[in-house]
C-alpha cells in the first residue's frame, strides 16, 4: 500500500531542492570558471558537484515521473554542467592523462544516461576497461559498484562479478546493525544505490542484502532523524525506494519536511544556516543534499509508479 | 529538595545493588539457589525492602533459570515488601499499567508460594501497530522482567508475535548509546529465542558489547545473565546459538546465508 502523502512529501520535497539547485546554477554558484585550470591530480575535484547535479537531473529524466516545469529545469541544468565540462572534453583530458582514475567514468555515466555523449571517451573508456590495471586501484568497495554500474550505464562492454562485488561491501557482509556509523551507514546507501542503479534494477539487491536492509532501515533512520544528519536521512529514503516496498513510512519524510527552507535550500544537518551570509558558501554547504533529495523524490515517486503499474 | 533525597537515594541504590550482586552471584552458580534466604524478614531494613520491591520477580530468576519455583525465603521477603511499600508512584496512566504488569510479574511467582494468591492480569498495553515499534519497545524495555521461564501472558504475547521490534528496539538503543534499555530488549529478545522463535538478532555480541561498554552495574549484570542464559536455552554457545551468524563461524560458505 502505497502512502499517498509520503509521495506527496517526496514530489514536494525533491521539486524544491530541484528548484533551489536550479536558480542556484543560474546565477552562476557552483561554476567552473572559465579560464581556471582544474588540478587534474585533485581527487575530490572541483566538477564532482557539477557530477552530482548531472546524476540527481539524470535519473529526473530517466524516471519521467515529474512535470512539465521540473523535467525542464531537470533539462537546463544537465545542459549547463555539460557545457561547464565542454560537452565532454575535460572528462576525456583527465581520463586519458590519468588513466586509472575512475570519477570521469564515474561522472560521464551521468550524462549518457540523459544521452550526453563523447565518442573519444567512451572509446577510450571501452580500452581503458580491458586493463588489468583499471580495476586495481585500491578503492572503496562500494565505489567498486559505483564504476561497475557506470560502465553498464555507458554501455561498455564489462562483465564485473556483481556477487563478489556485492559481498565486498559493509553491507555484502551484514555487520551487526548496531555497528554502524555515519561513515558505514553512506557505504550502505551507495551499495544498494549501485546495484539497483538508482531503483531501475531493484533485483539487483541481492535477497540477504534486501532483508537486512528491510529489517533495519527504520532504525537507521531514526537515530540519524534524531541527531539531524538530513544529508544521511536522505539517502537512507532513496534507498527505501530503491528495492520492494518502503518499509520506514512517513518519519523521515515529515522530518525534512520540516526543516526545508522555503527557497527549497535543505540544511545537510541541524547545523544552523547563515542564510544572511555568503552565499556561495552556503550553496557549497548544501548542494549535495539537494542532489539527494531531487533523487530521493524522484525514485520514491518511480517506485509508486511502477507498482501502481505492476498491480 | 534534593539534598535531603539524595543520601536516602543513595542508600535505596546501593541496596538494589546489593541485592542485584547476590542474585547474579546465584545465578552464576548456576544452581536454584535462594540467595536472599539469610536474609531476616521481621527485621529487613528498608532499603533491603526497597531493593525487593525493585527488583521483583527477578528475584527468582536463579531458581526459575534453574527449572525450579519460587523460594519460600524469598517469598516472604518480596510479601513483606510489597505489604510494607507502595507501588512506586507512575507519572503517567501509561507508567501506571507497566508498574502494574511488573507487579503482576511478582504476585504471579507469589502465588506458587504460601506468601501470595493468584493475580489477574492488568489491562493490556497498546502494540507496536498502535504506539509504533519505538515507544512500544522502550515499554517492553521497563518490563524486561517479565522475560522469564515460566512467566506467560499478554506482554509475552506480543513478544512473540514482534520479535523483529524489539531486535530493532535493541539496535536503536545501542546505536543511541542507552545501554541501559539495550541490556534489557536484548533479554526479550534472548527470550524469544528460547521460545523457539527465529533469531532476528544476534544475543552473544550485544551481550559482549553491553558488558564492556556498559555500565557495569550488577543491576545490568543481572540481565546480562538472564539474556545468557535464556539465550543458552535457544542451543547456542554464547547467546549465538541459530542466530544467522554462529560465532566463530562469520565466514562460513556452508550456511547457506551468501547465495544471493
Amino acid at each position: 500500500m502505497i502512502d499517498t502523502q509520503v509521495l506527496a512529501s517526496a514530489q514536494r520535497l525533491g521539486s524544491r531542492a530541484l528548484s533551489w539547485l536550479h536558480a542556484a546554477h543560474r546565477d552562476g554558484l557552483g561554476r567552473i570558471p572559465d579560464n581556471t585550470l582544474i588540478d587534474f591530480g585533485d581527487a575530490d575535484n572541483a566538477y564532482k558537484p557539477l557530477g552530482e547535479v548531472a546524476l540527481a537531473t539524470s535519473l529526473v529524466l530517466r524516471d519521467g515521473v515529474s512535470g512539465p516545469a521540473d523535467s525542464r529545469a531537470a533539462r537546463e541544468l544537465l545542459d549547463g554542467c555539460w557545457a561547464q565540462l565542454r560537452e565532454g572534453d575535460l572528462l576525456y583530458e583527465r581520463q586519458l592523462h590519468h588513466f586509472t582514475m575512475t570519477d570521469p567514468l564515474e561522472t560521464y555515466g551521468h550524462f549518457a544516461r540523459a544521452g550526453y555523449r563523447h565518442p573519444p571517451l567512451e572509446e577510450l573508456l571501452d580500452s581503458l576497461s580491458r586493463l588489468r590495471a583499471s580495476d586495481a586501484e585500491e578503492i572503496r568497495a562500494n565505489r567498486r559498484l559505483g564504476v561497475a554500474n557506470a560502465r553498464r550505464v555507458v554501455g561498455l562492454d564489462h562483465r564485473p562479478d556483481w556477487e563478489a562485488l556485492a559481498r565486498g561491501t559493509w553491507l555484502g557482509a551484514r555487520p551487526e546493525p548496531w555497528a554502524v556509523n555515519w561513515m558505514t551507514g553512506y557505504d550502505i546507501t551507495h551499495t544498494v544505490f549501485h546495484l539497483t542503479d538508482w531503483g531501475a534494477r531493484p533485483e539487483g539487491l541481492p535477497g540477504p542484502m534486501r532483508d537486512y536492509v528491510r529489517d533495519w532501515l527504520p532504525v537507521w533512520l531514526d537515530v540519524w532523524v534524531e541527531v539531524g544528519q538530513w544529508d544521511l536521512v536522505a539517502e537512507l529514503l532513496v534507498v527505501d525506494a530503491c528495492f520492494g516496498e518502503p518499509t520506514t513510512g512517513r518519519q523521515g519524510w515529515d522530518a525534512l519536511a520540516a526543516v526545508q527552507h522555503e527557497d527549497g535550500l535543505l540544511p545537510r544537518d541541524s547545523d544552523p544556516v547563515d542564510v544572511d551570509g555568503d552565499r556561495e558558501r552556503v550553496f557549497l554547504d548544501h548542494q549535495h543534499t539537494a542532489v539527494v533529495a531531487v533523487v530521493a523524490g524522484d525514485v520514491t515517486l518511480a517506485r509508486a509508479l511502477r507498482a501502481t503499474a505492476g498491480e | 529538595m534534593p539534598f535531603a533525597e539524595t543520601p536516602l537515594r543513595d542508600e535505596y541504590a546501593a541496596a538494589v545493588e546489593r541485592v542485584a550482586r547476590l542474585t547474579l552471584d546465584a545465578l552464576r552458580d548456576g544452581a536454584p539457589a535462594a540467595p536472599l534466604a539469610q536474609e531476616p524478614v521481621a527485621t529487613a531494613p528498608r532499603p533491603l525492602l526497597a531493593a525487593v520491591r525493585v527488583l521483583g520477580a527477578d528475584l527468582f530468576a536463579p531458581r526459575l533459570l534453574a527449572g525450579a519455583g519460587p523460594d519460600g525465603p524469598t517469598a516472604a521477603l518480596l510479601a513483606e515488601a510489597r505489604r510494607v511499600l507502595p507501588a512506586p508512584l507512575a507519572p503517567s496512566a501509561e507508567a501506571a499499567r507497566v508498574v502494574e504488569w511488573q507487579d503482576w510479574a511478582a504476585g504471579q511467582l507469589l502465588a506458587r508460594t504460601p506468601y501470595g494468591s493468584a493475580v489477574p492480569w492488568p489491562p493490556v498495553l497498546p502494540g507496536p501497530e498502535e504506539v509504533g515499534w519505538r515507544a512500544w519497545s522502550v515499554r517492553m524495555a521497563q518490563l524486561s522482567g517479565l522475560a522469564l521461564p515460566g512467566l506467560d501472558g499478554p506482554v509475552h504475547e506480543g513478544a512473540r508475535a514482534h520479535a523483529l521490534e524489539l531486535a530493532r528496539g535493541t539496535v536503536r538503543s545501542l546505536l543511541r548509546h542507552d545501554l541501559t534499555t539495550a541490556a534489557r530488549l536484548v533479554r526479550w529478545v534472548a527470550w524469544t529465542g528460547a521460545e523457539g522463535l527465529a533469531p532476528r538478532l544476534e544475543v552473544g555480541p550485544v551481550l559482549e558489547r553491553i558488558r564492556l561498554a556498559g555500565d557495569g552495574s550488577a543491576r545490568t549484570g543481572l540481565g546480562l545473565a538472564v539474556a545468557r542464559r535464556l539465550s543458552e536455552r535457544s542451543g547456542g554457545p554464547g547467546g549465538s546459538g541459530g542466530d544467522r551468524r554462529p560465532e566463530g563461524d562469520g565466514r562460513s560458505e556452508g550456511d547457506g546465508r551468501r547465495a544471493a
